[in-house]
């Protein structure tokens, strides 16, 4: 796991040394100039400065060094060069605040739709069901984004088209950030929901099948009970490992997302960063997404582990 | 849509005559008094328009529809002599001020910092600076200059040396008194910024050469390199902002300060949040009297439909906005006031003359014929501007009215063309002339814009588009590294300070004639316009001097940016500060409009 | 975590991946919804190809409707532009945009774009994914590990970040978007391509051919190649409508190609102002269906076909 990390910054920091100027960051229009001595030694103050005359290796190891103690570096492009960890402490949070809503808008949605479409397996509601998902999953986020947002922003006008940093997170009016992020959330869980459903789905059609829900049914439990109280509860490890898996989808949607819908996160940061070619930030962030990604999926496997004996063999 | 803008130019019309009116009849209050309530500016227009229709929102309508981005209303407009501010705000004379309140602005974007004398200030920037800097001199509504933080001006006899008296007993928001020091402090870190410094070395004699001197405590001098009549008006803008030394010193060390300025201005910085929010509170020792408004509070909203929606919600007090669209629909509300003003910067097309192919004449003329300005005008600026030809709009007394740019003649640009490839067959493809075509991005309208004008260009040049982020877009303008590129500037209120932008002495390195054009005989109009103080004189010089950049086809006008400060119904007061004779100051200048007299009724 | 977890993360990813596809009851017919889809492609991709020779508007030119309008003042009757965007009509089906360029001319034109992109990607992804992961499951040993590890890396980094980062760095032309969206494509492909030769690698067929002392490049091309070959075609198609969908997103943020629209890059023109959405929704929704419909047509042929060769049990 630690490899992988290295191998992507190792990619990222080529990437951005090669392709970048981090000089221009710093300085601006002056890191071109050739001519003017007084530039010129103020371009090589700046490279003493953060270490840009050294060759890659160098630099490179640097960088983890700092990176590994928590250093981030500076944000080169912003006036005044604040350390990037204050960005990331300003913007994870929103981010991860639309990721939590998202995901529990996603089980919200996909258990009792992929419960409904299993207990009239084959039935034309279930194939209906079926086509609604196949199109969801279909459907590319950011497509999604404006449909919704026309939708209920715009035409029914029930969610506010706005997000704004600074309202408080938590009510229930357009003037909170709770109710703002309800269609942000809701474009990323959609899809997701939808790839759940249809697991849960397939899942719970074999379970039903197997000998002791047909012992509790002939028990006369009812149907619902069997549904959710027994059969559910086995498929819900299929459904944990989608959550490490789909972690991927919600981190390459939530930087459209956020896009769209204008919030100031993690997912509008590294593309304002790689716009401006802010080599330190986008380093930064992009360490922190593969973090977070391996991260989960080490948690899932550990659960799967912890929770079904059969895999420890 | 299209109605709401046809009704906006009928707005403006009628203002446009109402101002008219009011200053025939020596009008000696503020221009926010000029115009009530939108309803009651119909009525009450009608008279100063003075036309033979009835009904003169009909008339004014009428007058739009004549238009199709000819000049034709614009030159009538000249005539008429009109005021170039187009005001529409509530009328304040009859209500006592309400002190407290927050008032919430919505700006186009953030900033990266607020330090006036190491970063060149967006218009965000410079709107906000307004809340917590003082200029030294201030534009009154006649665009004369008036002593604003100083006291008073004295020019030498030969015009090249400035004597400027502070006021005194002026403190900073830390403490720091202000002085002499302080002055010599805030010019030396502008004129040493390698950036900054690039717009200011050119007009003094070197620094070591005593280009500043201390004279006394509150008395300074600055020696010009050139005799200049109206050198108060440099010190009106970013220039003429002044931060406390201390906070100055601080910032070097630690740069993160940058986000909190320090400067005399009527609020104190409170707190900065970026991209979301900068608060500014009352500062209670302001020299100049006690502002109304407990704080002021600045919100990038990047979005220009979100920001109108956001001041009609009542979400927002205040916004700043260019975009045709939103100012169609502010203008329509009648619970919104519009401080309306086009007479800043202008949109263009800059060429490069340092490279081919528009080192030669003949590619910027075809480049000029084959221009698409009317498409640009009807779906770019959906008719709401008023189309450009020269960097003046016809309100101004320097516009040159015999000026024609001569685009949208595409039959035109064939035989220049052809000329063109035959002596440069290299720079030539298949008959048409390569160039490329750059713009700041990723943006929408800027990509629309390149489209259309592409549409125009394609039968003459095979373009290559290139959309680079902005501060790379604006490195490679500065270092010459492009073709063509869409471009904002000029726009002070004094003509002669865009001087900066056109002279063969800002040629270098990094360039500030973007376009790298250099002509003595045009200069030497230029410097005399500078040095004169003859109204009558300079009017002459500065029309020829336009005449000769129209001959040199280095800029495709396109149009007069129109800037909206729009206001609710219920922040009242705007710009009611008058100079010590009771002249109005200038209510906006680029649209950065000035908070310090602003209240609000609930 | 010990070296064999990622592939563990990576084996799960793949069951993941067989299991969100179509149902359990393997169906052998391919259907009547994948002639339908296939039907679109063809017809998508048909339109996109003859776009110059179809008597379609141009893409580019401003199609501004004048009309006529009194002026009171004068008493003249003048022509003025009617301000676009225009709804549809029998002139224009799909209406035009703000630039009063026509709607669906200009999603046809992009339709030439993005199925570019899309083919360019996945083909350029299984060019050269394909023999990697196919040398690196027959050969086995370090270079096996040495590849997986190199897939996981890729497939670990967030891609539409690494899209971002070329696209923002190196230039925004169609063949840098295609080659950026190819090399994301490599690690998928690579690893169905290893997955399936491990599997056959095994099969008596090719134990023969080693047995009879068949060369491996020869085991690899004609025993190996054609069994792989065959899911390959599957994850074509979604790869596909997946390169499509990234190029959109790309678009979307505003670094697709500079000159020339694409589908995502009209979605953004036409999205950009809320108040354009809201007046002239069929701007953005011509765009949209057509993606839609594209990626929809894609995934459902890629699934199908994978059910028709029994990819999936293959997989495992």
């Amino acid at each position: 796991m630690v490899l992988l990390l290295v191998g992507v910054s190792m990619l990222t920091f080529a990437a951005m040394s090669l392709l970048g100027d981090p000089l221009f960051n710093i300085l601006g229009p002056i890191a071109g100039d050739t001519e003017n001595p007084q530039n010129i030694a103020l371009q090589d103050e700046a490279k003493a400065q953060y270490h840009l005359d050294k060759p890659l290796p160098e630099r490179y190891v640097r960088w983890a060094g700092d990176f590994i103690t928590g250093d981030f570096g500076v944000q080169f492009s912003t006036d005044g060069q604040p350390p990037v960890l204050n960005l990331v402490k300003e913007r994870l949070p929103r981010t991860l605040q639309l990721m939590v809503i998202a995901q529990i808008l996603a089980l919200a949605i996909a258990i009792p739709w992929g419960v409904f479409a299993a207990s009239r397996a084959n039935k034309a509601s279930d194939k209906v069901s079926t086509f609604v998902a196949f199109g969801l999953v279909s459907l590319p986020n950011f497509a999604l984004a404006v449909i919704l947002f026309y939708i209920f922003a715009i035409k029914l006008d029930w969610l506010p088209d706005t997000y704004e940093a600074t309202d408080p997170f938590w009510g229930f009016t357009h003037g909170h950030r709770l109710i703002q992020l309800i269609l942000p959330a809701f474009t990323l869980a959609l899809p997701i929901a939808a790839v759940f459903q249809r697991l849960l789905r397939t899942d719970l059609i074999t379970t039903l099948q197997e000998d002791f829900i047909l012992m509790a049914r002939s028990k006369g439990v009812s149907k619902r009970r069997v549904l959710f109280g027994h059969a559910l509860r086995p498929s819900m490890f299929s459904v944990l490992t989608l959550f490490g898996i789909n972690a991927a989808t919600l981190i390459g949607g939530s930087l459209v997302v956020e896009i769209y819908f204008r919030i100031p996160g993690i997912g509008t940061a590294i593309v304002e960063a790689v716009l401006r070619e802010d080599f330190p930030v986008v380093l930064a962030l992009v360490m922190v997404i593969t973090l977070a990604f391996v991260l989960l999926n080490f948690l899932v496997d550990l659960l799967y582990t912890v929770l079904d004996p059969r895999v420890r063999s | 849509m299209h109605f709401a803008s046809l009704r906006l130019r009928a707005l403006l019309a009628v203002l446009v005559g109402l101002a008219l009116f009011a200053s025939a009849c020596g009008a000696d209050d503020a221009i926010s008094d000029v115009a009530d309530t939108v309803g009651d500016v119909a009525s009450d227009g009608a008279a100063a328009v003075g036309d033979a229709a009835g009904d003169v929102a009909e008339a004014a309508e009428d007058l739009v529809t004549d238009d199709d981005g000819e000049m034709a209303d614009d030159d009538e407009m000249t005539e008429e002599g009109s005021d170039a501010i187009v005001t529409e705000t509530a009328d304040d004379s009859d209500l006592t001020p309400v002190e407290g309140g927050t008032l919430r602005y919505g700006l186009e974007a953030d900033v990266d910092g607020l330090n006036p004398v190491t970063s060149a200030l967006s218009s965000p920037g410079l709107t906000m600076s307004n809340a917590v800097f003082d200029t030294l001199v201030r534009f009154d509504e006649n665009n004369e200059w008036v002593p604003y933080l100083a006291e008073s001006f004295e020019p030498s006899e030969d015009l090249t040396s400035w004597t400027m008296t502070l006021r005194e007993g002026v403190t900073f928001h830390d403490g720091t008194p202000l002085n002499a020091e302080a002055i010599r402090v805030n010019f030396e870190t502008a004129l040493g910024d390698p950036l900054v410094g690039l717009a200011v070395k050119p007009f003094y004699i070197p620094l070591e050469d005593g280009a500043f001197e201390i004279i006394d405590d509150l008395t300074v001098r600055y020696n010009l390199s050139d005799a200049d009549a109206h050198f108060p008006t440099s010190l009106a803008g970013q220039l003429g902002m002044i931060a406390s030394p201390t906070w100055l010193a601080a910032a070097l060390e630690d740069p993160t300060l940058n986000q909190a300025p320090v400067g005399t201005g009527p609020f104190t910085y409170d707190g900065r949040s970026q991209d979301s929010i900068t608060r500014f509170v009352r500062n209670e020792n302001w020299w100049n009297g006690r502002p109304y408004l407990d704080a002021v509070e600045f919100v990038p909203v990047t979005d220009p439909d979100v920001r109108n929606q956001l001041l009609l919600e009542g979400e927002l007090d205040g916004l700043a906005t260019t975009n045709p669209a939103s100012i169609a629909e502010l203008a329509e509300s009648a619970a919104i006031q519009n401080l309306l003003d086009d007479s800043g910067d202008e949109s263009f097309a800059q060429l490069n003359t340092s490279t081919a192919p528009f080192d030669d004449i003949r590619a910027r003329q075809a480049l000029t014929h084959a221009s698409p300005v009317n498409n640009y005008n009807t779906l770019i600026n959906l008719s709401v501007t008023r189309p450009a030809n020269q960097f003046v709009t016809p309100d101004s007394p320097y516009f040159n009215p015999d000026i024609e740019q001569l685009s949208d003649m595409p039959e035109l640009a064939g035989p220049l063309v052809e000329s063109y490839c035959a002596d440069f067959a290299d720079n030539c493809t298949d008959g048409k002339i390569n160039m490329e075509l750059q713009w700041s991005g990723p943006s929408v309208v800027q990509t629309r814009i390149a489209e259309l004008l592409n549409e125009g260009w394609e039968p003459f040049f095979n373009v290559e588009f290139q959309e680079l982020p902005q501060d790379q877009h604006i490195q490679e303008t500065a270092f010459g590294l492009y073709n063509a590129v869409t471009w904002r500037t000029f726009g002070n209120p004094e003509f002669t300070r865009d001087s900066v932008w056109v002279l063969c002495r800002t040629i270098g390195g990094i360039s500030l004639n973007w376009v790298k054009y250099c002509d003595e005989e045009r200069d030497d109009l230029m410097m005399a316009a500078v040095a004169s103080d003859d109204e009558a004189e300079r009017t002459d010089l500065i029309q020829q001097w336009s005449a000769m950049t129209n001959e040199a086809y280095t800029y495709v006008f396109f149009n007069h940016t129109l800037w909206d400060n729009a206001l609710t119904e219920d922040v009242r007061n705007a710009c009611a500060r008058t100079t010590e004779d009771g002249t109005p100051f200038r209510c906006s200048v680029n649209g950065r409009t000035w908070f310090d007299t602003m209240f609000k009724t609930n | 975590m010990s070296p064999t977890n990622p592939t563990n993360v990576a084996d799960v990813e793949i069951a993941a991946e067989a299991e969100t596809g179509a149902d359990h009851v393997v169906n052998k017919r391919l259907g009547f919804g994948f002639w339908v889809s296939v039907g679109w492609i063809v017809f998508i991709i048909g339109i996109a190809a003859l776009a110059p020779v179809l008597p379609l508007k141009d893409p580019d030119a401003n199609f501004l409707v004048l009309e006529e309008r009194e002026n009171p003042i004068t008493g003249r009757m003048q022509e003025a532009p009617v301000q676009p965007p225009y709804a549809p009509s029998g002139e224009h089906w799909f209406g035009a945009d703000q630039d009063a360029r026509d709607v669906m001319s200009r999603t046809i034109y992009g339709a030439r774009v993005s199925l570019t992109v899309g083919f360019a990607a996945i083909a350029f992804g299984i060019v050269f994914g394909g023999p990697l992961g196919m040398i690196a499951g027959f050969v086995g040993g370090w270079f096996d590990r040495a590849i997986s590890y190199l897939f996981l890396v890729l497939l670990s980094f967030p891609g539409l970040v690494l899209a971002i980062l070329i696209t923002a760095l190196v230039d925004r032309s169609l063949f840098t978007i295609s080659l950026t969206l190819g090399i994301l494509s490599i690690a998928p492909v690579g690893r169905l391509a290893r997955a399936q030769t491990l599997v056959f690698a095994e099969r008596e067929f090719v134990m023969a051919a080693r047995t009879l002392g068949a060369k491996p490049f020869r085991i690899l091309t004609k025993e190996l190649l054609p069994n792989v070959m065959i899911p390959m075609a599957a994850l074509a198609l979604l790869g596909m409508a997946v390169a499509i969908v990234a190029e959109g997103g790309l678009a979307f943020l505003g670094l697709s190609i500079e000159k020339g629209s694409t589908w995502g890059k009209l979605i953004r023109t036409y999205t950009a102002s809320s108040g354009d959405l809201e007046s002239s929704p069929w701007m953005a929704f011509t765009p949209i269906g057509c993606l839609f419909f594209t990626v929809v047509a894609l995934n459902y042929a890629g699934d199908k076909l994978r059910d028709y060769f029994d990819v999936r049990e293959l997989m495992l």
